[in-house]
């Protein structure tokens, strides 16, 4: 019987699930026209220094073991920040490339779909990121491949601006902060 | 009312799986079956087979033996058209996009093989409800099914809930009627598998037939309902007159 109340249980708990995504996402669908604005720019020349392993070979000759390691984790927490939000915003970029290829034009249903592609190879690498992110925290001699990840958001970045160009080409687009 | 053989028992076995046969035509109509294959499929065959094992219910010359063979085969037949409806699902929504397909195509083969091995354990561990075994047995082959089933139908919604991917309105629509459909199955089968009870198995009957109605018109609402059309304007991307990525841009037109 213990097994029959389980099984009850996990199957009501799937169907809340199932059902719960599916309400949230007809919602979504009805209030996708304030997502570009929900964009955080990021700061790639800033996230370039943080994931650059010069800079990390030159900590660990400029400091001592236990300075470095507490500098690392900080470091590493920033990056985590960054790919967080680079991975939010991939998922953003998929729901409007999602929305662009909805409509007729074939020019901007290719670039939509390139922007879609890309921005789910970001979102896949940003999940790999902060997976590895969490192990280096826990062992820090371990290289951090955070490079993936920024190639990734570089590549979508200009996904981006192709299609934001091609559906209204009088705006100039960009999705990352620049110093 | 809740009675075997009542006239609601004759119309929750019987109009269902007319309505699926009506689907699989409307699909076949509108030229879907190709891009649906598997599911219309389905459609023909559950259709089918349950309007047979209907008939090899009512008819008196018909044996017991021979009515729960026709449920076994049809059960194993079912149970495979389902699981290649759900890949058909997960190719289409999945399946245009590379960056993605690699990594379902090995989360799904992970997850199926999980989720087989759940199940194997779960039946291992499922008390025998009945002396006859052509009898517990498809309670428990159903419970198998329906683990792997509601798993992995589970896993397809939160899969593409975390990549903001959606399905178009027919897939979701077939997706969500299974996941209820399966859910619910799994649920009153852990039960009736575990349970001797003549009562309660007639009460479950009743509620996996109703359940499976309703799955039935949610395939047809969204089947026939066509979806809201939203006013949409070009979806804008945030300005930002930076000219080093319009000329990132131009680099990125050039051939």
């Amino acid at each position: 019987m213990t097994l029959a109340i389980a099984l009850v249980v996990l199957a009501a708990l799937s169907l809340i699930f199932i059902l719960r995504i599916t309400v949230s996402r007809s919602l979504q669908v009805s209030g996708e026209s304030g997502l570009a604005e929900k964009i955080q720019p990021i700061d790639v020349e800033a996230f370039r220094n943080l994931v650059d392993p010069a800079e990390d070979d030159y900590l660990r000759r400029r400091l001592s073991p236990r300075q470095f390691r507490r500098v690392r984790r900080e470091r590493l927490r920033a990056i985590g920040a960054y790919v967080h939000v680079a991975g939010q915003n991939a998922a953003l970029l998929v729901r409007i490339g999602t929305s662009a290829l909805e409509g007729g034009d074939p020019l901007i249903a290719e670039a939509a779909n390139r922007l879609v592609n890309d921005a789910l190879l970001l979102r896949r690498n940003a999940t790999y990121a902060i997976l590895r992110i969490y192990v280096t925290r826990a062992l820090p001699a371990l290289d951090l491949p955070a490079s993936a990840v920024l190639n990734s958001y570089e590549r979508i970045t200009a996904s981006a601006m192709l299609l934001g160009r091609l559906q209204n080409p009088a705006v100039p687009v960009r999705i990352a902060a620049l110093h | 009312m809740l009675q075997a053989h009542s006239i609601l028992w004759h119309y929750l076995w019987v109009a269902p799986n007319v309505f699926l046969l009506v689907l699989a035509m409307v699909l076949w109509q509108r030229g879907l079956h190709r891009q649906y294959l598997a599911f219309f499929l389905f459609a023909i065959w559950g259709g089918l087979a349950q309007l047979t094992l209907y008939a090899a219910d009512v008819i008196p010359s018909v044996s017991p033996d021979t009515f729960w063979h026709v449920l076994w085969s049809g059960l194993l037949i079912e149970a495979v058209l389902k699981f290649a409806v759900i890949g058909e699902l997960f190719s289409g929504i999945f399946g245009p996009y590379p960056s993605l397909a690699k990594l379902g195509k090995i989360l799904i083969r992970g997850v199926g093989v999980s989720l087989v091995l759940a199940a194997a354990l779960a039946a291992a561990f499922s008390p025998v409800s009945n002396s006859h075994r052509l009898i517990w047995g498809p309670h428990l082959l159903e419970q198998t099914i329906y683990i792997i089933e509601s798993g992995l139908l589970l896993f397809f919604f939160l899969f593409s809930a975390y990549f903001r991917l959606r399905a178009d309105r027919i897939a979701l629509g077939i997706c969500l009627g299974l996941a209820i459909s399966s859910c619910t199955h799994l649920a009153t089968w852990a039960v009736a598998a575990n349970n001797s009870s003549r009562a309660v198995s007639v009460r479950l009957d009743f509620l996996n037939m109703a359940t499976y109605h309703a799955c039935v018109l949610i395939w047809f609402y969204y089947l026939l309902v066509p979806q809201k059309v939203a006013n949409k304007s070009a979806v804008p991307i945030p300005e930002h007159n930076l000219e080093i990525w319009n000329r990132e841009l131009e680099r990125f037109l050039q051939p």
